[in-house]
Formats: C-alpha cells, structure tokens, sequence
C-alpha cells in the first residue's frame, strides 16, 4: 500500500513536476515485409520494466523515462535500440538477422544452407517471382538461373514453356522433374499460381541422385507459401491489367509489290502473266493487321496469411483472364485456382501439414503452329484477295493449305478444361532428439476435358482444311498420381566440431491414367451450339470411340550422409535404388550413387576473412543419375498392333490383333554421368557474390524410338514399330557464372545487380545401329532438316551450303551441275557449294548448316530502390543459336517477305535474294539461306513501382499499397526476320524451325498491391 | 533412457517395415491389354492372330505393281521421271542397294512371314477344333511371303520354328535357294492335308490355293513332274474360266462382280471402306496399286483418277491380236477411250524411257465407286493373285515342258485361248512351250508376273531393255539390311 502510494507519488511528481516519465506506446514490424510481428520483446534498458507486442504488433509501456533507452528483441532479428527523445510512439520496424548465407536451401528430402551446400544450386525466390509477375511460373527462371533455359513452346495463351537444364542431354524426354512440395509433380507449371509460389530451386548437378533414376534432366523444387507464425492475418489483394500486341509484324509485299514480283515470277517461268490489268487490283488487305488484336489479360489474386505461436496458415484464390494477341475470341486461357496450406506444431516433437490447391483452367485455342496455322495463312495469303473472301475458288491458285485465316478463325471452335486438385500432407515426428521420422503423401488428380467441332465448310476446292460434313470430337481424361515418402532424419553431432546429417528412406510413386474419346457427325445446324455425341445424327465409318488406360509405379530407396568437420569441410555421399513398371526384366533396379565435397576455405585461419573477401567456398560433385522416361512397357510385347482383313461374302473388315512395337526386354533407363566443379565468393562485406561452376553431363544409353531395324522383324507391319533401343550417348559440357551485387547505400537508396552466364558445347559421342537420326520438317515433302550423328551438336541442321548467286550463264557452266536437285540452274539462281567434290550439287552435298544450341546465354537483372520508388529489369540473351525460317510456304502465288524485292534481276543486281520464278528452281531446297542467325538480346521486364507513405494508410487501415506500371517483352534485339526467335518446337531433333511461331505478347501492365 | 531409445527406434523400425513395399509392387501388367505371354491361350487368339497375318496379304501390292514395272509389260510413269524414283529405277533397270520400294517389299514379306511364324511358334499352346485348318492357313500363308521373297532377293534368312529375334540378323545367314524351297514346299506340304477345299469363309485359303501354290513353287525350280501333279489337280478341283456361262462376260473379269468368282483359286481382298494415308501404305484395306496406276487428272465416265504409273508399253499393246478381247479387258487406249465419251486426263511424265504411252492398266485402275480417306490409296479391287487361268498355263507348261504331256497341256492353252475368243491352235512340243509363253504374257499382263516368268525361263536379258544376266535376276539386298546384319549377309552378285 505504501508503495503503492509512493509510486503514485512519484508518477505524479514526475508528470506534473519534471515531466519525466510518460507513457508511450508504438508499433513493431519486419522491416523487408512491413508485416506487424507479434511477441517481440520491448525493454526499458537497465530496467526490468518491459512488455511484448500484441497480435498486430502493437505495445504499451506505462511510465517510462523520458531520455530512456528503448530495446527491442525478437529471435531471428537483429536486436534495436532507440534512445528517447521525448516522444511517446515508437513505430519501429526491425531487421532480420539471417545472412544469405544461410538461407535454407531444399535439396530433396532434407535442406541444406547455402553456405554448407556441395552442388550447384540455383533459386529464384518470391521477390524475383514478385517482380516478374509472370502468367506462367517457367517464365521467372529465365535469365535469372545460370544453366536454365526457358523456351515457350508458343506465344498462344496458355502455351507451357520447355524447360532445359543445361543443355538437351536425350533425343526423348529433356523436361526436368519437377517437384511441388516434395512430391512428384507432373501438371504443367500453368497450373500454378505464380503468386503462391515461395522459392524454386533447380538442382543442376549430381546433387539431385537423390531422386535417382527421375533426376538426370536436373530437378526442379517448388515450395509454395506459407503464413509466418506468430502474426497476425496479413490480408494481400493483389490486381493488375494489361494490355497486349504483337512485337512485330513481318514485313511483306503489299498489293502493288505483290503483283509485280507474281508477274515476274511467271515472266521469269516464260509463263503468261496472271495480273495483266492491274486497275483490277482492288484490294490490299494487311492480313497480319486483320489477325493481330490487342487483347487485355487481367489477374486478380487474394492471399490471407499468418499465424499463431504454433500455427500458420495460407489461403488464397486467385483470377487469371488472358486474350490471345490472335483472335482473342477463339484463343484465350482462363485460370482459377484455390489453395490452403496449414502448419502446426502438435507437441513440440510432431509437427503436422497440409498444403491443397485446386486448379481450373479452361482455354481455347486456334491453330497455332505449324504449315495450316492462322499466322502461317496470313503470311502466305495473298494481299489482293478481300478479307471477306472465305472461299478461295475464283481467285490465284494457293495450293491446297493457304486459306483465309479469318475464315479460318471463323470455323474454329473448341473448349478445353482442365480441373486439377493437387496437394500434400506431412508428419515430421522427432521421436527421439536429433532423429525426425518424416511421412508426406503428395497427389496430383487432374481431369481434362476437351471438345472439338468442326464445321462443314468450303475454304476453296481442293484445301485440305475443307470439311464435307461436320464432327465433334470429345475427349475426357483422368490422371491422378500419388507420392508417399517416409524417410527418417538423424542430425547430430559427435566430438563437438563433427556435423552428420544421415537420411535414410524410401519413396513410392504411382501414376494412373484413363481417357475416353468420341467423334460423332451430324451435329445438327453446323453449329458449335450443338456439337454433342448425343445430338449428333451421323452415321457411317466416322462415329468412332476409343479409349486408353495407363499405369506407372515407381518404388525408390535412398540414403543421403552428410559430414561437415570444423565448418569447413564438408562431404556428402547419396544413394538411391529404384525399380519401376517400366524396366524390363532384365534390367530390374537400379542403383544412382553420388558424391559431394566441398572447402570453406574462409574458415581456415591460414586464409581466413578480410574486408575484401569474407567466404569462400570450392565445391565439387560427382555421380549418376537417370531418366526414366523411356515409355511404359516397352520390354513387353503387346497385342496392340493392327491387324484388318476383308473376309466373308459381303467382304467386310475382319478385325484381329497383332503383335505392336517390337519389345526391347533389355530396355533400361538413361543414364547421365555428372561434373560439377564449383566455387562460391562473397566479397565486399558480402555485397558482392559470385558462383562459378565447370560442369560436364555425359548421358550413355539413350533411349532412340523405332530405331531402324532390320525387316526380318517384321517392323514394318500395320501397328508395330521398330523397338526402342538404348543406343546414343551426349555430352553437354560448359561453364557457368552468376555475379550479384546489392547494395544499401543508405536508408533511401538501395540496388542490386545481377548477372549470370551460361555456355553449352553439345555433342553426339555415339549412336549405335545408325550412322544418324533424322527428324523435323522443312517446307513440304523435303527431305527431313535435322539430324543427331556423331561428333556434331544433337539436332543440327543438315542441307546445303550456299555461295552466293549465279551472276551469268557463264558462272553456271563452270560450275558443278545442279540438275539433279531437280532443276537445271540459271542466272539469279543460288549457287550451292559441291561438298563432297564429286563435281556435281546433289543432295549427298548436304552437310552442317547450324544448330539451335545457343553458345551462350545471359542474363542480366537490376533492380533500384529510392525512398518510395522501385525499379527493376530484367533481361536475357542467347548468342549463337541458329533458327531456320520456315514460314514461307513453298507455292507460286503466295504471298513473300519483302526482302524478295532485293531479287537478282539482271548481273549484280544481288548476291543474297536469288531471283524469283515460277518455274522449277532448286531455290527451294533447305539450304543456308533459310537459317538465320537466332541470337537475341531480350527486354524481359521493365518495371516501376511507387509505394504509398505508411503513415498516410495507417489511418485507413491498411499496411501497404504498392501501384506500379510494367512492361514484358518490353523489346528484342535481333537479326532474325521470324516473329520471334525463341520459337522452336523444343524438340531435340527437329527444334529451332520457325513454321509460322505464335510470337509472345508484348504486355503493357498497370498494377495494384495492396495488403492490410 | 537408452531402453526407451531402442524401443523407439524399434517401433519406427517396424513401421518402417510395415508401409514399406517390395518390389513387387512394379510388377504390374499393362491394364486391359494382351500380351505375348498371355495370347494364344484361347481358339479366339489363334483366329485373330490369324487375321494379322492375312492383313500383310493386303502389303503385297507393291510386289504386283513394282513387278510389273521391272517388266517389258510397262513403264514406271507417274508425275514426272523422278516421281517415286525407285520405281523409276527399277523401270530402267539401274537400281541398286537404295531403294526404299524395293526396301518395301523385303520389309512387307518380311512382315507376312513375321505375323505367320508367331502363330506356328505357338502352336501348340493349347488345342482346338479347327486348330488344324487355322495352322494350315498360316503355313500357307508364310509359304506365300516367303515364295514372293525368294522370288525378289534369292537366297533369304530363315528361320522354320518361329520369328526371327533381335541380334539373328547378324547370326542367321542367308540360306540358300534351294533350302528356301524345301521350307516353302515344307510348310505348304504340310498345310495341303489339312486345308479344306472349300473357303472356310471368303478370302480364305483353301486346299487348292496351297496345292496351285505347291505347283508354282515346282514350277519355279522346273520341277515339271511335281508341279504338273499339284496343278492337275487343281484344274480338276471344279473351278472354271470366268465368262464361260452364259450369264458372265469375260470382259467384266477384273470388275467387283467378278470377284472369288469360280475362277478364283487365290484372291487377296481388299475394301474401301476405311481411309488409309500415305504415311503407311501397308496399313491401307485397299489396293493402293490401283489408285497408283489411275489415270492422272481423269474426269468422265466408269473410272476414277489415280497418279498414272504402271503404263503398259505400245510393244505390249500390239501383242494383242486385234481379235484378242482380253486386249480390251487388260489395257485402256486413253486416247481412244477420251475421244469416245468425252472424258479429260492430263499427261504426266513424258520421258520417251519410264513416261507415258497412252495405255493404263485397265485390269487394275480405279472405277468409280464409294471409299473413304484418301481415295487413292483405298480402292477395293481384289487382287487375283492365283486365278485358274494361270493354274491352266502353269499346268500347260509344266507338262509341255516336262515332255509329260502335250495334248493335254495343249487342251489346257486352248480353253484359255477360246474364253479370250481366240480359235483353238493345233501345236506342240517348242511351238508349244512358245505359245503357252505368250498366253501367260497376253493373259496376265498387269498383273504382276511376267517379270519372274521371263527369269525363270531365261529370257529377261533378252526381252527386257537394260536387264544385266547375272545381276538383275534378283533384286538387291536392301543396304539398310545389309548394314544391319554387320557382314553376316552379303549382297547379291554384281549390285
């Protein structure tokens, strides 16, 4: 009582007397994410007198002394401490305590920090995702991870990207595995919202034998949001708009030009000339500018985290509304997705989790690549036929595919939707201390649905898209898989300075799939409206149905033991045994070991740090690993190949069943031998941070499809193919180099930059059981462009060589004949190089015109932070890479690029353009004139953002607003004349063969992020 | 403290061994599907396994087109001199190791004998009634492939028991002639008792296609005493020379209505109601042969288009006596026929060697019908591949030319003569041979034979332009074949 008096007393001397205590009150958040933190400790210093931050960061101190020394403590947070100066709010905002270094890296059934991991590693976290923004997550790991190369397969809405991981190793499968939450993860990376996504890290090296006989592509790990503990729901809305175009259009003959280079070609042909009154020239329709739109795409996203002591928890949903730049109306892509993650501590020694999204997607799509493609028909219509012409009877002669695109447009209809609920739950049971027993389940289930109808219609006599009568095809599909591991963890250490990590489990993947399909004619009224089986009214040959069934199993066990002594030396050793329902008897399990070393030199005294180099690190892995994705069964003869006969007196079809592709029992997995030498440098009071790896992949055994056999097998029978063989070896070797520099300049100012770069030397060491393979497609009814053979880059170009144009008859006669490309050459004529002497040009004169490997790719992202403001850009480049051009279709009276005005007409008229003709040249043959240097230089994203004074939106409620405006695909510096150079089918032989790519959207974005 | 450690790791230990699999948990079946190991376990197997070997049947067309065309019957035609170059090689007679057509026809026959060794492989799996009958019908059917690779290549890899399997290429050699014929004469030999006379349903072997077959094969090794007794008696297995009942016309010979007629002791069924692409000729249901030999750009009355190869030459148009009606039934006069009813054509390839002449092959070119996909790829017309006539003219010439019998083989080339409408001749001995040589020209011209009837008689160097003696006897090895059985194979002489 008497003290409580005298505290009284004293309080109220103070006030009123020497005003020298008071009460205060404030707030505390993390500085990087402005998010309130919730159980931080506020001390008077020197006191015991303290308190800790409510659940919105908020406390309240009684009675402190004026000038006293404020402390506030949080773990993982760098302790601050403010000094009074009268006030009574104290908006704090504290600084985490982690250095990069020891950012926990996921490797696979565990983690490691970047500062004790021995492989090369790469990641791109949720702020280069927030920057980029992108539709699809691929999309963030270009230009940002050294060794990774993003392709998408088309500008299409909706289109998936190819993803490689230091370079094409297989003529099969070279799709990284990806892993969504530490299961196997087979959906498309559409399917994800990049805004749910946390981290990505690749694994390049033999680092990822843990996953064994999945992981020699390199393995891709996504780990998705969670809510931070201890803090309150944070509630993010985040929204943006944008508008999109073509970046380029090509540049083709107008009417005027068109019909003079028609009638020269004729002329040239000694032909009559088709356009003889040219004031009957009444139409000269831009055709790209009829197909290109400039369609919206508009994201919406909501995301509320948080959490308790021992809980946190994320939900989110978000909106995806994306046009195409091409008939938006037909091609667009419509993504909905859901998701809930939950995390909680049961006891202190059982932690449990659950992580679900669901995923609907629905798009249509145009024909969009390829000979047929709406681009390739408005490239090659010609622009003195009307836009309104649907049938093309009556005007020049096109051939049977070049159609009106927008009669194409017109007549297609289709709806894809695909619903997909994928999703994970987790035990981690610390059952005794240092020893974790982890179970997880992953599932993805996913169903497709697709409807196609097409229309009875007449593009012009003899076109091969015409339709006699109309169809509907239907087809719905499930998938689902599942991944259950169990795997048990023991860290400990022993004699104080030896570190062991030791793994040990096991991992079971199952894979199931059915689909049914339909087709039925009839559809009443040829209309989309009605273009169901049931209300279809066709009879005959074409009401068809089918089915399939499939089914994979993988039953993997692993074994990982780490070692690190004194801090700095570092080792690692993985096995991992694998058996699956796809290896024959013959080869039934296998077994991937690897190992990794590393030096943290920095530790040793004898170098220690210094102001200039504070860590060092040289690292190295070596090990197997394989692919498994060599085709289910393939060891195993099936009895599904054809086998249609006509018997009886009505002579119908008889159906029995045959033999299908010839079993290969000794067909086994690839298996790819990895490098990795690397080192990692952090200078410069770690502002500046260099990775430099050597790698070099050796994949043995490739699997080559249908590999060429003898016909005493009976391959060429109806329904079977010849077996797949593992037959080929590649190498892929390189270097790697990412450089990152950030830097605080002070409170207002920070920046970053970063740079990385890539090479690929490809080669084919070793086909077995043919000189080559062969593959692509060039023009039509030529011989195949690409090839994989011995000594040369997988894939390469094959034709002939180019030198220049003939300029007289005389320089014709004296060179080697060209007649037997199948036309007697002229003047204007490409003159081709006699490769192999035999003094004449045939097609044996074909040799290395190329390949679409990049040389070198780079990337090089900046980004500023000043006061309110922030900037960044992102871009990327590949140099060296060749693309062939293969969108001008091969017929007299199409339209042509406006390079063709440069034609030779008369003696050094041109070296470059031979002369045009109606008549039969060897022009036309795949040669170096159709490749084209690919190499680009890519404005990826330019951005720039503004974020509101917090003081201003705490009186509204709300933590943060961030508006910002943004440019993708700002701009592409390059040679190529294509839309696009990164168009390539992504296939390892045949890729790099523009046919008319679906160019990517150049998208002008304006954006909203608000959280409260 | 430690007792407790133990017994937690024990328990985890165990639930480790309860969740864990083994591998059989891989070990699954391809779901809902037939496999190797399991076929042949039911009659229905063997029915279906039957059919597939029959549909290699349908492959054959290339033996009949390209056959004709390595003969003095036509030109490659086509296009253009360069279209389908192979063929146009074999039409002068430069083809060599690279050959994708002739590739085809080693991978088509090849692909027969396959499908038919699968099934004798697994004969005797299981037993049935009627199993008998079906085994016959492979064994003919291998006998037919196999006939026609020997025919192409001469000597070829064999193998009596079952398929080939992967790695034989490079062990199993090529075995002789003679070993070739003994297997085919084997398997034919075998099939014959158990083959029923009549068609177990249309289309199918019967005993007289194995015996017709047995006496080609004999008469392929001038085995005339043989041959004549397995082809007597096929002529007097109640089969008659179409057109000769007053309700047939020997000119509708070659038209659906004439199909299995009574003439037919083999025919090769083909239909037009599936669509076929070029992608997989072999996989067509119809005769891709006759799309091939139709009359480029045709538009008018009873025939379709086709691509225009397989031109019968003038020298073979002029052979026919103007009294000859199968000169009527076997060529088409273009010209002729346009100028009567209007029709249009184009003209493609004019090289004076391989190109156009104005005469398509009428017994096989498109007629205007129903077929779906690609029509040129799906017409229905039967493929007459052993009809009586030429069980009468191969029985003629195995007794003419085994001095066994002239009168009888003379009777056998008048009723041949007679139902062409031509009067009967009196000859025999060399004139005899000479005419039963010309009757099997004039009878079957276009329809694949005449090549291996002027080597097997030795009088293709001197009837066909560029034939080299002791070289294009038979056609080359492919080289894709050669490489593949790494030396274990060698070429044919002089290619």
């Amino acid at each position: 009582m008497i003290k409580n008096f005298l505290l009284t007393t004293f309080c109220f001397f103070s006030l009123c007397v020497f005003s020298q205590v008071r009460d205060i009150e404030g707030s505390v958040a993390d500085k990087e994410s402005g998010m309130p933190l919730l159980g931080v400790n506020v001390i008077v210093e020197g006191t015991s007198q303290g308190t800790t931050t409510d659940f919105d960061g908020n406390f309240i101190l009684p009675s402190v002394q004026e000038d006293a020394t404020l402390v506030f403590s949080y773990l993982g947070f760098k302790t601050l401490k403010i000094k009074g100066a009268g006030q009574t709010q104290f908006d704090v905002k504290l600084e985490s305590d982690t250095e990069a270094l020891d950012d926990v890296v996921v490797i696979g059934y565990g983690s490691s920090s970047k500062r004790k991991i021995t492989g090369s590693v790469s990641t791109v976290n949720s702020q280069s995702i927030q920057d980029l923004e992108p539709i699809n997550a691929a999309t963030a790991l270009q230009g940002t991870s050294a060794g990774v190369s993003v392709t998408p397969q088309s500008g299409a809405p909706g289109a998936e990207s190819n993803i490689r991981i230091r370079g094409v190793s297989t003529n099969g499968n070279s799709s990284p595995l990806i892993i969504l939450n530490g299961a196997q993860y087979d959906g498309g990376l559409n399917s994800i919202n990049p805004q749910d996504i946390e981290s990505i890290t690749i694994l390049k090296d033999a680092q990822a034998a843990i996953y064994g006989s999945i992981g020699a592509n390199g393995v891709v790990l996504i780990e998705t949001k969670r809510g931070e503990r201890n803090q309150s729901a944070v509630v993010s809305y985040n929204t943006y708009v944008g508008l999109q175009e073509t970046t380029r259009e090509l540049s083709l003959l107008n009417a005027n030009e068109y019909v003079l280079l028609t009638n020269e070609k004729y002329a040239n042909a000694g032909l009559d000339l088709p356009y003889t009154n040219l004031s009957q020239i009444n139409n000269n329709t831009d055709w790209q500018g009829q197909v290109f739109e400039t369609p919206t795409v508009i994201s919406n996203n909501v995301s509320i985290r948080g959490g308790s002591e021992n809980t946190d928890y994320s939900f989110s949903a978000s909106h995806l509304d994306q046009g195409g730049i091409v008939a938006p109306d037909k091609s667009n892509f419509k993504r909905t997705t859901a998701s809930i993650s939950l995390n909680t501590d049961v006891r202190d020694f059982l932690n449990v989790s659950a992580n679900v999204f669901f995923t609907n997607n629905r798009s249509q799509g145009i024909n969009s690549f390829g000979l047929g493609s709406v681009l390739f028909n408005a490239i090659n219509i010609a622009p003195v036929i009307s836009r309104n012409q649907n049938n093309l009877d009556g005007t020049i002669d096109l051939g049977n595919e070049v159609v009106n695109p927008l009669a194409q447009i017109n007549n297609t209809f289709n709806d894809f939707e695909s619903n997909r609920l994928s999703g994970s739950f987790k035990a981690e049971l610390e059952y005794v201390k240092d020893f974790k027993l982890t179970a997880r389940y992953g599932f993805n289930s996913s169903k497709l649905n697709n409807r196609e109808f097409f229309p009875e219609f007449n593009f012009g006599n003899g076109k091969v898209f015409n339709r006699p009568f109309n169809q509907v095809n239907l087809n719905q599909q499930d998938f689902y898989d599942y991944t259950f591991d169990l795997f048990n963890t023991i860290e400990k250490t022993f004699f104080d300075d030896l570190d062991v990590n030791f793994t040990l489990g096991t991992t079971v993947f199952r894979a199931h799939g059915e689909g049914l399909f339909a087709s039925r004619t009839g559809v009443p009224r040829n209309s989309f409206q009605f273009a169901d089986l049931d209300t279809a009214i066709g009879v005959g040959d074409n009401q068809t149905n089918g089915s399939f069934v499939s089914e994979f199993r993988r039953l993997s066990y692993f074994s990982r033991v780490e070692f690190s002594y004194l801090d700095r030396y570092l080792l690692s050793g993985i096995i991992r045994r694998d058996t699956s329902s796809n290896f024959g008897p013959n080869n039934a399990s296998a077994w991937f070991p690897s190992v990794t070393a590393g030096w943290i030199m920095t530790e040793e005294d004898f170098i220690g740090t210094s102001d200039f180099i504070n860590f060092a690190k040289l690292r190295g892995s070596y090990g197997q690993l394989g692919n498994d994705q060599i085709g289910n069964f393939l060891f195993l003869s099936r009895l599904n190949g054809e086998a249609t006969y006509v018997f009886g007196e009505d002579q119908s079809l008889t159906e029995g069943q045959a033999l299908g592709p010839l079993a290969n029992p000794n067909v086994k997995w690839e298996i790819s031998t990895k490098l990795d030498l690397g080192l990692d440098l952090e200078f410069l009071n770690r502002d500046l941070r260099v990775t430099f790896d050597y790698y070099r992949n050796e994949r043995e055994d490739l699997l080559i499809p249908s590999i060429p056999t003898s016909g005493i097998f009976g391959t060429s029978a109806p329904g079977s193919l010849a077996p797949t063989i593992n037959a080929g070896t590649v190498v892929n070797k390189g270097i790697e180099l990412s450089l990152n520099y950030s830097k605080e300049v002070n409170d207002d100012f920070s920046f970053s930059v970063n740079y990385n770069l890539s090479t690929v030397d490809n080669e084919v060491t070793q086909i077995n059981g043919a000189p080559f393979l062969e593959g692509g497609q060039f023009s039509v009814g030529q011989l195949p462009p690409s090839r994989m053979e011995v000594g040369l880059p997988i894939g390469y170009f094959y034709g002939l060589k180019t030198d220049g144009i003939f300029q007289s008859q005389a320089e014709v006669e004296a060179h080697p004949s060209q007649a037997l490309l199948g036309a007697t050459a002229r003047p204007g004529d490409i003159r081709f190089v006699d490769v192999n002497g035999d003094g004449a040009i045939t097609q044996d004169d074909r040799t290395y015109i190329g390949d679409p490997i990049p040389d070198v790719t780079m990337g090089f992202n900046l980004s500023f932070n000043y006061k309110n403001f922030d900037f960044s850009a992102y871009s990327f480049a590949n140099l060296g890479s060749e693309i062939v051009r293969n969108f001008e279709r091969d017929q007299v009276n199409v339209n042509m690029l406006s390079r063709r005005l440069d034609r030779w007409t008369g003696p050094g008229t041109s070296t470059t353009e031979p002369r045009v003709s109606a008549g039969a040249t060897a022009n036309k043959l795949f040669s170096d004139y159709f490749v084209e240097d690919g190499s680009f230089l890519r404005i990826q994203t330019i951005s720039f953002g503004y974020s509101l004074p917090t003081e201003a939106l705490k009186t509204v409620g709300l933590t943060s607003v961030k508006i910002y405006a943004k440019v993708d695909n700002a701009f592409t510096f390059t040679e190529y004349s294509g839309y696009d150079p990164t168009a390539s089918t992504g296939a390892p032989i045949g890729g790099g063969i523009d046919l008319g790519f679906y160019p990517l959207p150049r998208t002008y974005t304006l954006g909203l992020n608000v959280k409260l | 403290m430690m007792n407790t450690f133990y017994n937690k790791c024990t328990l985890i230990l165990i639930a480790f061994a309860l969740v864990s699999c083994s591998d059989d948990f891989v070990d699954v079946d391809p779901p809902f599907q037939l496999t190797s190991e399991t076929f042949f376990e039911t009659e229905d197997d063997f029915r279906n396994a039957l059919v597939g070997a029959y549909d290699l049947l349908q492959a054959t067309y290339i033996n009949v087109i390209l056959g004709e065309i390595a003969s003095d019957n036509a030109n490659a035609g086509g296009e253009s001199a360069t279209d389908v170059v192979g063929w146009q090689q074999v039409d002068r007679m430069i083809h060599t190791p690279v050959n994708d057509d002739i590739d085809n026809v080693w991978d088509f026959n090849f692909a027969g004998v396959y499908r038919a060794s699968y099934i004798i492989e697994n004969k005797d799996k299981i037993d049935f009634d009627g199993k008998e009958q079906i085994i016959a019908e492979v064994r003919f059917l291998r006998a037919y492939f196999n006939f026609e690779l020997v025919k192409w290549f001469g000597p070829i890899p064999i193998k009596p028991e079952g398929r080939f399997e992967l790695g034989e290429e490079t062990s199993i050699p090529r075995a002789s002639v003679e070993d070739v014929y003994a297997y085919i004469e084997n398997d034919l030999n075998l099939a014959i008792p158990n083959l029923s006379p009549q068609a177990v349903e249309v289309g199918r072997a019967t005993k007289a296609s194995a015996q017709a077959l047995l006496g080609k094969v004999h008469l392929f090794q001038d085995e005339f005493g043989l041959a004549a007794a397995q082809l007597n008696e096929v002529v007097n297995s109640g089969f008659r020379l179409y057109g000769t009942v007053p309700e047939e016309d020997v000119l509708n010979l070659f038209e659906y209505e004439a199909e299995n007629s009574a003439e037919a002791v083999f025919e090769i069924q083909y239909t037009g109601t599936e669509g076929a692409g070029f992608d997989c000729l072999q996989c067509s249901e119809g005769n891709v042969m006759v799309g091939f030999s139709g009359v480029r750009g045709y538009d008018g009355p009873l025939y379709e288009s086709g691509f225009g190869f397989n031109l019968p030459t003038q020298e073979m148009f002029d052979a026919f006596e103007t009294s000859d009606l199968r000169k009527e039934l076997s060529i088409l006069d273009i010209e002729a026929w346009a100028a009567d009813t209007g029709a249009i054509f184009v003209i493609g390839n004019q090289d004076p060697q391989t190109g156009h002449t104005g005469y398509y092959n009428r017994k096989y070119i498109p007629r205007q019908n129903e077929n779906l996909g690609d029509a040129n790829l799906t017409q229905p017309n039967n493929y007459r591949a052993i009809r009586f006539a030429d069980v009468l003219l191969m029985a003629a010439e195995a007794l003419n030319r085994g001095s066994i019998n002239d009168v009888l083989a003379l009777d056998y080339v008048n009723q041949v003569r007679n139902r062409a409408g031509l009067p009967d001749i009196n000859v025999s001995g060399s004139q005899l041979t000479d005419e039963i040589y010309r009757q099997r020209r004039l009878e079957l011209v276009g329809e694949g034979h005449r090549f291996f009837d002027l080597v097997r008689t030795g009088r293709a160097a001197q009837q066909i332009e560029g034939f080299t003696a002791g070289k294009n006897e038979v056609f080359p090895i492919p080289l894709e074949e050669i490489q593949f059985s790494q030396g274990n194979w060698e070429q044919n002489p002089n290619y």
